[in-house]
């Protein structure tokens, strides 16, 4: 016999375990769903509806935001890695990165809105450097564009950096780094990577693979909320002068630039189909 | 397919986005309610940003987009509970029009939205379970690991979810007669 009208924290019977499960995993019409659970069943299937076409109308800048991504970092990584010494170029893409994600923070609307028109200007002269340098550029410019200029990213070229210095990841620079490392996710990750400034954050988390987790810790102590309240603090070390713009509650709704399909697409190398 | 989206292939990708775009979409509606489509596509962004190093196969995949999608919720709801007025956006209130009865709009078989409301009415840690279960359609390993508890934790946290939705929809149903 089922009993969900009985507290609802109370143990279960075998039987009745399983039938929720089968309810979780959409394996039980509502029709058949036994006295008790006709509601329930019916709820989760409403819930698990397919889908509407209002939920797939952020298609376009999505498609946007892909399509800008993949041409101002293309998916060549290797050969990037091979031809380019990586130092010349860490300490701009960090700054670059470290200020954009800063400025851009989490803004859904700024990253697809802005930075497609931003990162293709760059793009298009692309052949000559590499897809991080670029990368790292309109990310530098986008951040300039959204701090009024302000921000120093040393995009006139960056040659002779050789013996750039990362901050020390575990210590002041920390909340700031994770911080521009969460933000950023969704922005240039890979030439992220490569910059010292992440390095050590990898470095500091054991690993680049764990550098969510660690920062998600980091990000639950007092020392990150309070940088996260606080602007006007940038992380120490070789940070450059960071702001952070106001998190967007904006609407989605903004289409952005049209997808950029018919643009000849990808620089630096061919794209994989199949 | 993802290995095709991971190079580049944007026709790949969007077979990728709207395969999983409603599901996470749905998630936030449960778990951060008014912003929901911001931090989805915020989402997105991240994915985007980081699928050339993604290794795993699609279903990998799905638990991956998932595990970003609940950093997003759990830095937003981070940002919300500091300053909730400045955050939570006026658009809110015809943005998500609850309907008026969820419980009676859910038995007519009408809303999804009034559905994922009643499941956003739980405990959060329920809510989040059963969110990712039913919505994500994601196994309890699965769930497990995104969530960081235990597999067994999982399981209960999600049949209490159930139960205490069955009761709430049994209770006010009855009192409607709209169920049997």
């Amino acid at each position: 016999m089922h009993r969900p009208l009985g507290f609802p924290d109370a143990p279960l019977p075998a039987a009745d375990q399983d039938l929720l499960d089968r309810l979780l995993e959409n394996r039980l019409d509502p029709a058949s769903a036994p006295p008790g659970y006709g509601g329930l069943a019916k709820l989760l299937a409403v819930a698990a509806a397919p889908a509407t076409q209002r939920e797939l109308a952020g298609e376009r800048q999505a498609m946007a935001t892909f399509a800008a991504v993949m041409r101002s970092h293309p998916p060549t990584l290797t050969s990037r890695r091979t031809t380019v010494p990586s130092k010349v170029f860490t300490m701009k893409a960090a700054a670059a990165a470290l200020v954009a994600v800063l400025s851009i923070g989490g803004v859904a609307v700024a990253a697809t809105g802005l930075l497609p028109d931003q990162a293709s200007s760059v793009a298009d002269r692309v052949p000559d450097t590499t897809g991080a340098d670029a990368a790292a550029h309109a990310l530098g410019k986008a951040a300039a564009a959204n701090l009024g200029g302000s921000a120093q990213t040393g995009s006139a070229g960056g040659q002779g950096r050789e013996s750039a210095v990362g901050p020390d990841a575990t210590g002041a620079a920390q909340a700031g780094l994770c911080r521009a490392w969460q933000a950023g996710q969704g922005t240039d990750n890979d030439a992220r990577m490569d910059s010292v400034a992440f390095q050590a954050l990898a470095e500091a988390a054991g690993g680049a693979d764990n550098i969510a987790a660690y920062c998600e810790d980091v990000a639950a102590s007092g020392s990150a909320d309070a940088h996260r309240q606080n602007p006007a603090s940038p992380p120490s070390g070789s940070a450059p002068p960071t702001s952070v713009s106001p998190p967007s509650s904006g609407p989605p709704t903004d289409p952005g630039p049209p997808a950029s399909t018919g643009s000849g697409g990808h620089q630096g190398g061919p794209p994989t189909t199949g | 397919m993802l290995v095709a989206a991971q190079g580049g292939d944007e026709q790949a990708f969007a077979v990728l986005w709207r395969e999983l775009q409603p599901a996470v979409l749905r998630y936030f509606q449960v778990v951060s309610q008014e912003t929901a489509e911001d931090l989805a596509a915020d989402t997105w962004v991240s994915i985007i940003g980081r699928l050339g190093r993604f290794r795993g196969n699609e279903r990998a995949f799905r638990s991956w987009v998932f595990t970003v999608a609940r950093h997003r919720a759990i830095d937003w709801n981070r940002q919300a509970v500091r300053s909730p007025t400045s955050l939570v956006p006026n658009e809110r209130l015809t943005e998500r029009p609850a309907p008026d009865d969820p419980v009676a709009a859910v038995l007519e078989g009408q809303s999804t939205r009034a559905a994922l409301a009643l499941v956003a009415e739980l405990p959060p840690d329920q809510a989040e379970v059963v969110a990712l279960r039913v919505l994500g359609a994601l196994e309890v390993a699965e769930v497990a690991r995104i969530v960081g508890k235990r597999p067994g934790a999982v399981r209960v946290l999600a049949h209490r979810g159930l139960r205490r939705l069955a009761k709430q929809m049994e209770a006010t149903g009855m009192v409607r007669g709209v169920t049997r």
